[in-house]
């Protein structure tokens, strides 16, 4: 199957990008160095920890929010109907980020990172319904979606910055680079909670690739056809708000992802979403990383927080793109 | 056997009243044809029909069962309507496999029986050769008739049509009606069109139902429905109707100003 070619040879970039990830950051490694330091964990030596402890942990939560922001990403853009719906456009990671803010503000944070993508859930899905609700009034039209979305989450990302202004400093300082988008928490424990809610969420949003692929005709005939389709939408916009939740709480806000990765893949793999999320998901965790190890070089021994690197990125190909494709084309 | 039967249906969006106490039915193996003048509320017909519209008064049954309460009507009845988006970069054959949806299980894949009735329904609606094509890619005919082998590979025994041959041109729209003919007659598909042209109407169906301002005004064969005091009256123009010569069916033909 062209698709099972295609899955293997994304795994195998995703397989090299590890490699190099671990070659960059603040002290180089060379690649027989990788080799020897991954092959022997146990090895009581700096280079062993600093592959095991630090890097490879880092890489591990950034595959898996890169996997959670795409496969959300694909799901918004695929209901919507919209290369620029993701989860950010839609104000979804706003509110999260805002519930997360909370959290920490009332040092929830130390209690349990249990508790954090409840709130950061919490918050993703109350600027969800808003969003809904004020672009149903206008009848759901994919752009009021989007302008709702946009102004929604500058509203909760203004509230977050309120939060901080009138908090303690102290505890703020981590909490403006968490905002920014960051792996540097990346311990096991986040790494195990994370990989499993993006997985249940991942394997949702699969379960109804079908639909998805119906609801790009319309409403109208989605239904005509037999998918609920306020049921199935309900479900999916959860789900992806869930997934974007659980990301936005381990690592904070990281742009673009979920706008660019998803977007690509369309282009290269075509419109079916059962092979969109996987291709997105695997794309997405390679993307992240790369940029990632990017965030850890360009500026070392001072790291970056990635979400400055993805908004670079992302936007610059973004704004390309849109240059580039003269006509309004959708997908 | 009655298919499908609508009971004095009110139909209204907001506060406007489009149907207001229309009643049908169609029996199986029919083709019947839904005409009217804009706004008489044939599209709306439709779309109560095919469940989007709840009718705020009456009731639609297929065999004998009313639709709200049908499970798995999607398995017989199959709609191609107007507002349908452009589908994306779908393949002509992916596409056409979402109309097996209601066939296949959640977590199920196709099947040999499903790739069976989508090669079918390509090849009855003659778009085999057009299987890899993207659809968004398609001229309006074949589009047109991608969208049939869709409807199709749904494995209806009924088809609801709102205005199928809307934007093609005269070749493609009697190539479009001449293949819902040989479903209607080939596969016994019985079929309720909602349709613009009243000639084309008048050529294809077995049964019309003009409707004016949200009732059925008369319903019956092409001859008994399409005489100039009818479209006259509903049409509000002036219409001088002939016989087709080779198939004896009516043909109305307008009459401008300079005439009448």
């Amino acid at each position: 199957m062209k698709k099972t070619g295609a899955a293997f040879f994304l795994l195998t970039i995703l397989f090299l990008s590890v490699l190099v990830s671990i070659m960059f950051g603040g002290s180089r490694l060379g690649f027989e160095q990788v080799i020897y330091g991954l092959t022997h964990p146990y090895a009581q030596d700096s280079l062993s920890a600093i592959i095991w402890r630090i890097r490879l942990p880092r890489i591990l939560l950034g595959m898996i929010i890169g996997m959670g922001l795409s496969s959300s990403g694909c799901v918004f853009q695929g209901m919507l109907r919209n290369p620029l719906a993701d989860p950010y456009t839609l104000g979804v990671s706003g509110g999260a980020a805002f519930g997360v803010a909370i959290a920490i503000i009332f040092d929830f944070i130390k209690t349990s990172f249990l508790f954090v993508p409840l709130f950061a859930f919490a918050g993703a899905l109350a600027s969800m319904m808003i969003v809904y609700a004020v672009s149903a009034r206008k009848g759901f039209s994919t752009h009021t979606l989007i302008l709702t979305g946009v102004i929604i989450g500058f509203l909760f990302s203004s509230m977050v910055l309120l939060l901080y202004a009138v908090s303690n400093p102290a505890k703020v300082q981590h909490a403006i680079i968490w905002l920014m988008g960051d792996l540097s928490g990346a311990d096991s424990g986040l790494i195990k909670w994370t990989a499993a809610y993006v997985a249940a969420g991942i394997i949702f949003m699969l379960a109804f690739t079908r639909e998805l692929d119906i609801l790009t005709m319309g409403d109208e005939k989605a239904a005509q056809l037999g998918v609920r389709v306020d049921f199935t939408k309900k479900a999916l916009f959860t789900a992806a708000s869930f997934v974007t939740a659980v990301c936005v709480a381990s690592a904070g806000v990281i742009g673009f992802v979920g706008l660019i990765v998803p977007h690509f893949m369309r282009h290269v793999y075509g419109p079916n979403h059962k092979f969109l999320i996987v291709s997105s998901a695997i794309s997405g965790a390679i993307f992240l990383i790369l940029c990632d190890a990017a965030a850890r070089t360009v500026m070392a021994p001072v790291e970056l927080p990635v979400g400055v690197i993805t908004g670079f990125i992302g936007g610059i190909i973004f704004l390309v793109y849109l240059v580039r494709s003269a006509k309004h084309e959708v997908f | 056997m009655i298919t499908l039967e609508a009971a004095s249906l009110h139909c209204s969006y907001e506060d406007k009243e489009v149907l207001s106490g229309l009643s049908f039915t169609v029996e199986e193996g029919e083709f019947v044809g839904i005409i009217g003048p804009n706004g008489a509320g044939k599209t709306t017909l439709f779309r109560a029909i095919t469940r989007v519209l709840k009718p705020r008064q009456g009731k639609i049954y297929y065999r004998g069962i009313d639709i709200e309460e049908y499970r798995g009507l999607e398995r017989d009845i199959a709609a191609m309507s107007q507002f349908m988006d452009e589908p994306f970069s779908f393949s002509v054959e992916d596409f056409v496999m979402m109309g097996r949806f209601p066939h296949v299980k959640r977590f199920g894949e196709p099947g040999q029986k499903d790739l069976d009735v989508v090669n079918e329904a390509l090849e009855i609606t003659d778009t085999l050769a057009v299987r890899s094509r993207k659809v968004n890619e398609l001229s309006g005919g074949e589009k047109q008739r991608v969208y049939l082998a869709q409807a199709l590979a749904q494995a209806p025994k009924l088809l609801l049509l709102d205005e199928p041959t809307a934007h093609l041109d005269i070749g493609h729209q009697i190539e479009v009606m001449d293949l819902i003919q040989k479903l209607n007659k080939e596969r016994n598909i019985t079929v309720l069109a909602v349709l613009h042209d009243l000639n084309i109407a008048s050529e294809y169906c077995s049964k019309l139902a003009l409707l004016d301002e949200g009732r059925i005004k008369i319903s019956g064969t092409p001859s008994e429905v399409l005489t100039y005091q009818n479209i006259e009256q509903v049409y509000k123009t002036v219409v001088v109707v002939k016989d087709n010569p080779l198939s004896s069916k009516p043909f109305v033909i307008p009459v401008s100003k300079n005439y009448r």
